[in-house]
């Protein structure tokens, strides 16, 4: 349903960023393409380059071509597979990760682009054995069935409670919009992501 | 339903929609034959510790943390990717495959050419976009696409036919060989003619539904690995026995060279029944390149290449009596299954007593994805006819539509006796208090502005029994532990919590007490999850399984307590006299009893415990904006049977996600193919539209719980009636009926411009 979203009233900056991928706008906007004209600019690839990820905590080192998506490279190289590959264009939100705090589409986002950030998956919510609170909550609320959107939903629940606390039931489902399930969770995922518990787990930063 | 078993058990899985459509329930099933052992029961309902409360899923755990891994996840040492190079053309003759370019590529192990340019038939043309072309294996999948590019086919683009329409004109190309159109089926009752005549009122249109994909969100595939002549698959399927077999007949080898194990499935909702193509390349491949092999799909193959709903199309002509009696229904039907699949549907939906019926049908041929079973095969497309050919006569007749549905819906076939898989007579009135049905307006919303309201609701019926072929096996461990081992597969619906429910209930232990090892053939036989067979086949044949296993424990245990087996009771963690609770032992206490020889003993469905046929309806109240033709549904109210409720949180789970699924095929879903080349035009997420959480209604579920029936299965029922309702509140909205599905916002738009100029109703 993301195209449809743009033109209701309240499309968000984060909707969307989430709809044409981080990717292309971290590129355009935030990267350090900002050198003048390209100039100056190493020129990476076609053949792989050594590449450090920083991913729940740890760095890894891979060695990827630059056409390697970070959701790729999650998935193939450092089998961290929270992060599912559903659509791999930015539109079903299963390959959604916490890149420095804010929720980005793994498939649109290459892997090169991602060294220096600090990235989060599903995998890296739970500390030891003790699920987040988010995600004892899909479980409580049964927010989820066969279970390949979740990871999905539960960093974007996550990402949205990690900035406002208290969310509304709009809030909540605007943040939620730019993932996709096929089993039809929705109205356990929303019950989930506004149970006060979820937010009482959840690290202000 | 009692042909659609006959077919799963006969191990066929190339399942096409409309046989499997039952009949009314009182029609189905003949009772199996008599039980082998002892007679077996669920406990009385007051003693139920777990059976009917709500669960949370053992795996959700798992699942919410992203540590479950699913066939797409898993990654075996030295394993290699495969990718498929499909046909871009819809219609083509092979003239030349070249694959040298692609085997010379670094990094790439085995490449396989999948069609003969010198073959035959199917073997040396593409019938549809995606028909798959070649296959290759290499160390990254970036390096296997790289060598799908690779190769080189010389293609001759034939005509192709896109639509259902295209495929019966005259004039069409022949393009199957048996023929574009099929022969035309009969079904008939009565002297549909005469009754037409005596009707009071008599409505007459086209009615259509789309294609519809199932888009599940985990892709067809697998992992293949070669042991020798022995293969392990990893496959995403709804049914490891039935891949098994698919695989091994395939690559003729015996069956009992392949293990298939599918530990977490992402979805399949009817199209991972059969045994999947894709897979056995998958294997060629890994015994190509003498390695593993992981092959999974793409999303714009899945689209079109792994099955979908067919499209359906009606030309109705329906009558009812002065007193509101239904008295004909009259239909020629057509569809498109794709190439060379059936479109079959049954209408009038059997709920409703038309005393006279007709149905001419034919299935149309087109260049386009063999459909596949889709949940609730032929139900919503011949609801939503029927359902809205109702709510016409009903305008006609200036009857209240409820009403017209309580005088004409089936009921027990003996007044006297309650028939507790008929109970729409109960459920409508059930759902209209809650949807507020005494608010509800006549046709067309006499509010001022462009924003209408209007409400409308729509029944369902499925089967639901289970399968007689299904095995168990159940395992004390002198420890204590319980293993309940069984060949099914948990789709998404929480079958691994159920079999745990039920092993647990019967040892008299908490869920944590029992182990439930599902999704591998090396467990015994149980059915594919299709046509929401699985609770009532799996639940009742593991009860079994695990009784039988309790019994051989009381019989060790009987002797030491003084008393005989057959008064002991297992509850609570302990075995004890049923007549006198303490005096007894721990379940470890007891299990110590067997020394070092474990219980292991098996099961086989039996009757009694479970049952078939559900009831259901469903209310919907929505707004349409008659100036952007945007429907918005405000809420669904739900009332669903399904006997006895095992779980009610993945029950209730169960019936959001059907609603949800309907609301897609009601409003966005939509598999568009151009008319000149027959290749879809969303083969994404994005246009390929699917609900999504701003698009969630209000959903009020009624889970009626049967207890004394044994379960029935929950999987389709729910998905049915959900888009018949919609279209008829939007018709009660706008005022205007909507004859087709989706109602997209162009749909909406030109209803109402036809009205303008002429008028629909």
């Amino acid at each position: 349903m993301a195209p449809k979203k743009k033109d209701e009233p309240g499309f968000s900056r984060r909707s969307f960023l989430k709809t044409v991928g981080a990717g292309g706008v971290a590129a355009g906007v935030l990267g350090p393409a900002s050198t003048a004209e390209g100039q100056n600019v190493k020129a990476i690839g076609p053949a792989a380059s050594p590449i450090q990820l920083n991913v729940n905590g740890k760095f890894h080192r891979l060695e990827v071509e630059p056409r390697v998506t970070l959701l790729d490279a999650l998935r193939t190289r450092l089998n961290i597979t929270g992060p599912k590959r559903v659509c791999d264009r930015g539109s079903c939100g299963a390959c959604t990760v916490i890149l420095d705090g804010r929720t980005v589409y793994s498939c649109s986002m290459l892997a090169i682009e991602a060294q220096g950030k600090v990235i989060r998956t599903a995998e890296g919510l739970t500390e030891g054995t003790v699920l987040h609170s988010v995600q004892r909550a899909f479980c409580d609320h049964d927010g989820l069935m066969c279970g390949f959107c979740t990871p999905g939903f539960v960093t974007a629940a996550v990402a949205l409670l990690e900035k406002n606390p208290k969310p509304t039931r709009q809030e909540a489902r605007k943040a939620l919009d730019g993932n996709i399930c096929r089993c039809g969770t929705y109205p356990r995922v929303l019950e989930a992501a506004l149970n006060p518990k979820s937010a009482a787990g959840v690290k202000r930063g | 339903m009692a042909r659609r078993r006959k077919k799963l058990e006969a191990g066929s899985w190339k399942l096409e929609a409309g046989t499997q459509q039952q009949p009314p329930p009182a029609a189905q099933a003949a009772p199996p034959p008599a039980p082998q052992g002892p007679p077996r029961n669920w406990p009385p309902v007051a003693d139920r510790t777990l059976i009917g409360k709500s669960i949370k899923r053992l795996d959700g755990p798992d699942k919410a943390q992203g540590k479950a891994k699913y066939t797409y996840d898993i990654i075996r040492p030295g394993m290699l990717y495969g990718r498929l190079l499909g046909s871009p053309h819809a219609h083509a003759r092979i003239k030349g495959i070249d694959l040298s370019a692609a085997e010379k590529l670094a990094g790439v192990k085995a490449v396989l050419a999948l069609k003969d340019p010198a073959g035959e038939g199917a073997n040396g043309k593409a019938f549809y976009q995606g028909d798959e072309i070649a296959a290759v294996a290499a160390t990254t999948e970036e390096i296997a696409e790289d060598a799908v590019r690779l190769i080189k086919v010389e293609y001759e683009p034939l005509q192709a036919l896109a639509t259902a329409a295209q495929a019966m004109s005259a004039d069409a190309p022949a393009v199957f060989p048996k023929g574009n159109v099929s022969q035309q089926s009969l079904q008939q009752e009565g002297d549909v003619e005469a009754a037409l005549k005596s009707a009071a009122h008599i409505v007459e249109g086209t009615y259509s539904t789309q294609v519809q994909t199932h888009t599940s969100l985990e892709t067809h595939g697998g992992i293949c690995e070669w042991e020798g002549e022995k293969l392990t698959a990893w496959v995403s399927t709804q049914a490891v026995h039935g891949a098994r077999d698919g695989i091994a007949g395939s690559l003729k080898i015996p069956q009992t060279n392949v293990r298939v194990i599918t530990d977490y499935m992402g979805g399949g909702f009817g199209s991972k029944l059969g045994f999947d193509y894709q897979v056995v390349v998958c294997a060629r491949l890994a015994k190509l390149a003498n390695a593993p092999v992981k092959l999974m799909l793409n999303r714009k193959e899945e689209h079109l290449v792994t099955g979908n709903r067919p499209s359906a199309y009606a030309k109705v002509r329906a009558g009812v009596d002065a007193k509101g009696k239904l008295v004909a229904f009259d239909a020629e039907t057509w569809g498109t299954g794709g190439a060379g699949a059936g479109a079959a549907f049954r209408v009038p939906y059997p709920i409703y007593v038309f005393p006279s019926r007709r149905q001419r049908h034919r299935d149309a041929y087109t260049n386009a994805g063999p459909q596949r079973a889709f949940r609730a095969p032929g139900h919503p497309q011949a609801s939503f006819i029927t359902e809205v050919v109702l709510d016409e006569l009903a305008d006609k007749l200036r009857l209240d539509p409820l009403e017209l549905r309580m005088r004409n819906v089936l009921s027990a076939t003996d007044p006297s006796q309650e028939d507790p898989s008929r109970q729409w007579r109960k459920y409508f009135p059930m759902g209209a208090e809650k949807i507020g049905w005494s608010k509800r307006h006549p046709t067309g919303d006499p509010a001022s502005g462009p924003i209408k309201r209007g409400m409308g609701c729509a029944g369902n019926t499925w089967g639901g029994a289970g399968s007689r072929a299904t095995r168990a096996n159940c395992q004390i461990l002198p420890d204590g532990s319980v293993l309940a081992r069984i060949g099914t597969q948990d789709i998404g619906t929480g079958t691994r919590t159920l079999v745990a429910i039920v092993a647990a209930e019967t040892m008299g232990l908490p869920l944590t007490g029992v182990k439930a090892e599902i999704g591998d053939t090396n467990y015994p036989f149980a059915p594919g999850s299709g046509g929401s067979v699985t609770v009532a086949s799996v639940s009742a044949t593991m009860r079994i399984a695990c009784e039988n296993a309790r019994d051989e424990l009381f019989a060790k245990v009987a002797p030491a307590l003084g008393v005989e087996p057959s008064a002991l009771a297992a509850k609570d963690g302990r075995i004890q006299v049923k007549d006198a609770p303490s005096k007894g032992m721990t379940w470890r206490e007891a299990c110590k009893l067997l020394g070092v020889q474990p219980i292991s003993a098996d099961g086989a469905f039996g009757p009694g415990l479970s049952s078939t046929g559900t009831s259901g309806v469903q209310f919907a109240d929505v707004e349409v904006d008659i100036e952007t033709g945007v429907t918005r549904v405000k809420r669904i109210v739900c009332v669903q049977d399904c006997g006895t409720i095992m779980d009610k949180l993945t029950a209730e789970s169960q019936v959001y996600g059907g609603i949800i699924m309907g609301l897609g095929f009601a409003l966005y879903e939509n598999r568009i193919l151009d008319r000149n080349t027959a290749r879809m035009v969303n083969p994404n997420m994005e246009w390929y539209l699917l609900p999504g959480m701003s698009d969630i209604p209000e959903i009020d579920i009624t889970l009626v719980d049967q207890p004394d029936r044994g379960p029935v299965g929950l999987g389709e029922p729910p998905v049915i009636s959900t888009a018949a309702a919609v279209a008829n509140a939007v018709a009660n909205a706008i005022g205007v009926r909507v004859r087709k599905l989706p109602l997209s916002p162009d749909a909406i738009l030109q209803a109402l411009n036809e009205e303008r100029t002429g008028g629909t109703l």
